[in-house]
C-alpha cells in the first residue's frame, strides 16, 4: 500500500519493538493500524542486538517472528520507508500526510533474491553494521529485514543499471519518485526510539578517533551471529582481543556533555556482553569500569553476580581519559577507589564505551507533543498514566518516552495499546461504554488539567 | 526486453544521470578509490594467505581500512577465511582458492 489514502482507527509511528507490540496488541483486538517507519525495514535497534539480557535469548529469533508477525496481520498496514510530514485535527481525530521515499525497487515483483546486490560494484559502509562492513548501493537492508524487498540508494549510485539488467524479475525500476499519501487516524501511538550519545561526545574516551575504541552498539554487531567480521575482532587491525574493557557512563549522567539522567540498560548491557565476550573469547580478560552497577529489573541482580562469579573484573572508577599506544592498544587512566585511588594506566586491545540514551525524534513540532528538558515525551502524569501525552488522542511508548530496556518497551507498548483503544471506545460508541466512557475522559481531563 | 523498452531505458537513465549528476559523479569517484584499494590488497593476497597487518604492511594502507575491504570482498564472496595465524585471522582470494 503506498499511494492510496488510508482510513484506520490507529496510526502507529515507530518500527522497533515498542511500535510493533503496540500495533499488533490493538491490531488483536480487531482495530485497524497504520505503522509507519522511517527505514527500509522494521526491527528498530532490537533486531540488531546479539542475545537479549537476561534471559539471553538470541535477539534475532525473538525479534524476526514480532517483524513478521506485523507485518502478515490483516489489520495492519505496514508502510516502511516513510515519514510523516505533517498532523492535522480532523473532526475528533487526525489527518497525517505521508511521504514514502522510492526505493528505485517495485515491491510487488522484488524477491528479495540479492542478486542486484551482487551485480552492483560500489561499496558503502553498511549502516546496519554500524560501517564495520560493507553494503552495495542497492541492497536487502539486512539477512532478516522485513520487508525483505531491496532499495536503492540513488545518492551513491553511479546509475550504471547493472542491477537492473540482471534482475530476474524486472523489478528495478529508475522512474520511482517520492510518494504522497494521506492516512487518517483516530488515535496515535508514537514509538519513534532512541539514538546514542555520539561515541565522540567525550573527546577524552577518544571515540571516534581511536580506532579500537568502540561503543555497545558496535559490540553488539560483532557479538551477533550475522555480525560484519563473523568473529570479535577488534576494527583497528582484525585482532582477537585478549583483553577488553568497559567504561560504564561514557555518555549519560554527564553534566558536562547536558546527560544528566541514567539511561537504565547500559550497566546490564555492558555485563551482558561481558558474559558473552566469555563465552566467545575464553582467555579473554574483560573488565568493567564503573561508578555504580544500577540493575533494577527482575532477575538482574542475579545476572550481575554471575558475571562476577564468571570472573569478569569489575573496577570501581570514573576513567579520566583513553589514549593508545603505538601498536593502538588503549591505555585507560582510572582511579582505582576501591583500592585506596591510585591513578593507573592500564593498557587493553579494545575498549568499548558504554554510551547513553538520546530521544531519536522531536514530536513536537509535527505531533505538536511537548517534550521535556531531556528531550524525550514530557509525561504529564507519569505515575498514573505512563503512556499518555499532552496532546489529547497522542500516546507515547518504548524509549520515546524515556530510556527503558525491552521488557518495560513491551509491557508500556500494552499500555499504550490499551490508552489508545479506550480512547476509540470512549470517542465512538459513549452510550455503550457507560462508565468506561466517563472513566477514560476523566482520567484524560485529568492529565491534561 | 523489447527494443522499444531498452530505448525507454536508456532515456529514463541518461535522465537521472543528469538530474543527479553531482551525485554520481562522487559515487563514480568513490568506485575508482576502491578499485585502485581492492587491485593493492588483491596483489597482495595473490600469493599466500595473508593477515590484515601484514597486507597493511604490503599495501602501506592502514590496518582498518584493510579489514573494512577484506570484510566487504568476504560479504561478496570474492575473500574466504582461511584459519589463523597467532591472533590474527588469515584471508585468502576466492579465484586463488579455486585453483
Ligand atoms: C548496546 C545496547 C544493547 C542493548 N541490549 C539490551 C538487552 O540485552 N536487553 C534489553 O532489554 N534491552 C537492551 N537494550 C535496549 C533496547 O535496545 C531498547 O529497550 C529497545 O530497542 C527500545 O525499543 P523502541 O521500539 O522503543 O526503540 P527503537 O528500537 O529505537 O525503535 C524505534 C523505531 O522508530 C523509528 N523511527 C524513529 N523516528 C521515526 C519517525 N519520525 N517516523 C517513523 N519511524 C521513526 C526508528 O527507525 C526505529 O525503527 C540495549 C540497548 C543498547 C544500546
Amino acid at each position: 500500500m503506498t499511494s492510496n489514502n488510508l482510513h484506520v482507527d490507529a496510526l502507529v509511528v515507530g518500527g522497533g519493538i515498542a511500535g510493533m507490540q503496540a500495533a499488533l496488541d490493538l491490531a488483536d483486538q480487531g482495530y485497524r493500524v497504520a505503522l509507519v517507519e522511517k527505514e527500509a525495514s522494521i526491527g528498530g535497534k532490537m533486531i540488531a542486538l546479539s542475545k537479549v539480557f537476561p534471559t539471553l535469548d538470541c535477539c534475532s529469533c525473538i525479534t524476526t517472528p514480532k517483524m513478521s508477525a506485523v507485518a502478515h496481520h490483516k489489520n495492519i498496514q505496514l508502510l516502511t520507508y516513510c515519514k510523516v510530514q505533517s498532523i492535522n485535527k480532523n473532526g475528533s481525530g487526525f489527518k497525517a500526510d505521508v511521504v514514502k521515499k522510492p526505493r528505485y525497487v517495485d515491491e510487488t515483483l522484488c524477491t528479495g533474491c540479492r542478486q542486484c546486490e551482487y551485480a552492483c560494484p560500489i561499496d558503502l559502509p553498511a549502516a546496519f553494521d554500524l560501517n564495520l562492513g560493507a553494503h552495495r548501493a542497492v541492497r536487502v537492508p539486512f539477512s532478516t529485514a522485513v520487508p525483505q524487498y531491496a532499495v536503492l540508494d540513488i545518492q551513491n549510485c553511479i546509475l550504471c543499471g547493472k542491477c537492473e539488467t540482471i534482475c530476474p524479475v524486472d523489478a528495478i525500476d529508475f522512474t520511482q519518485s517520492p510518494q504522497e499519501f494521506e492516512i487518517e487516524a483516530e488515535t496515535i501511538v508514537l514509538a519513534s526510539g532512541y539514538e546514542l550519545t555520539p561515541t565522540d561526545a567525550k573527546k577524552e574516551y577518544g571515540g571516534g578517533q581511536l580506532p579500537n575504541v568502540v561503543n555497545a552498539l558496535v559490540m553488539e554487531r560483532l557479538l551477533a551471529p550475522t555480525g560484519p567480521y563473523g568473529h570479535v575482532l577488534r576494527p583497528g587491525d582484525g585482532k582477537e582481543p585478549e583483553s577488553i574493557a568497559y567504561v560504564q557512563c561514557a555518555g549519560s549522567r554527564d553534566q558536562s556533555l547536558g546527560v544528566e539522567y541514567c539511561s537504565r540498560v547500559c550497566c546490564m548491557y555492558a555485563i551482558k556482553q561481558a558474559m558473552l565476550l566469555s563465552g566467545a573469547l575464553p582467555l579473554a580478560d574483560i573488565t568493567i569500569y564503573y561508578m555504580d552497577i544500577r540493575t533494577f529489573g527482575k532477575g538482574y541482580e542475579q545476572f550481575y553476580q554471575n558475571a562476577q562469579a564468571m570472573g569478569i573484573e569489575f573496577v570501581k572508577g570514573k576513567v579520566a581519559r583513553i589514549t593508545e599506544d603505538e601498536d593502538h592498544n588503549p591505555i585507560v587512566r582510572v582511579e582505582l577507589i576501591d583500592e585506596g585511588s591510585p591513578v593507573v594506566e592500564r593498557t587493553h586491545d579494545l575498549v568499548v564505551l558504554s554510551v547513553g540514551m538520546l530521544p531519536g525524534y522531536n514530536p513536537q513540532t509535527i505531533f505538536g507533543v511537548p517534550v521535556a528538558d531531556d528531550g524525550f515525551v514530557t509525561l504529564p502524569s507519569p505515575n498514573i498514566s505512563p503512556c499518555v501525552t499532552g496532546q489529547p488522542g497522542i500516546f507515547v511508548t518504548g524509549t520515546a518516552a524515556g530510556p527503558m530496556d525491552i521488557v518495560d518497551s513491551i509491557v508500556l507498548a500494552g499500555s499504550a495499546a490499551s490508552e489508545a483503544a479506550a480512547y476509540l471506545q470512549a470517542h465512538r460508541q459513549p452510550e455503550l461504554v457507560g462508565d468506561l466512557r466517563v472513566t477514560a475522559n476523566e482520567k484524560k481531563e485529568r492529565v491534561h488539567a | 526486453m523489447s527494443k522499444e523498452d531498452a530505448k525507454k531505458r536508456t532515456a529514463i537513465l541518461k535522465r537521472l544521470r543528469e538530474e543527479h549528476k553531482d551525485t554520481v559523479a562522487g559515487a563514480q569517484a568513490l568506485l575508482k578509490e576502491q578499485k585502485a584499494i581492492r587491485r593493492q590488497i588483491c596483489q597482495a593476497m595473490r600469493d599466500a594467505p595473508k593477515t590484515v597487518p601484514e597486507v597493511a604492511e604490503t599495501t602501506g594502507l592502514p590496518a582498518n581500512q584493510v579489514l573494512w575491504h577484506i570484510t566487504a570482498m568476504k560479504k561478496y564472496d570474492l575473500a574466504v577465511e582461511t584459519g589463523m595465524c597467532g591472533e590474527y585471522y588469515l584471508y585468502q582470494l576466492v579465484e586463488e582458492e579455486k585453483k
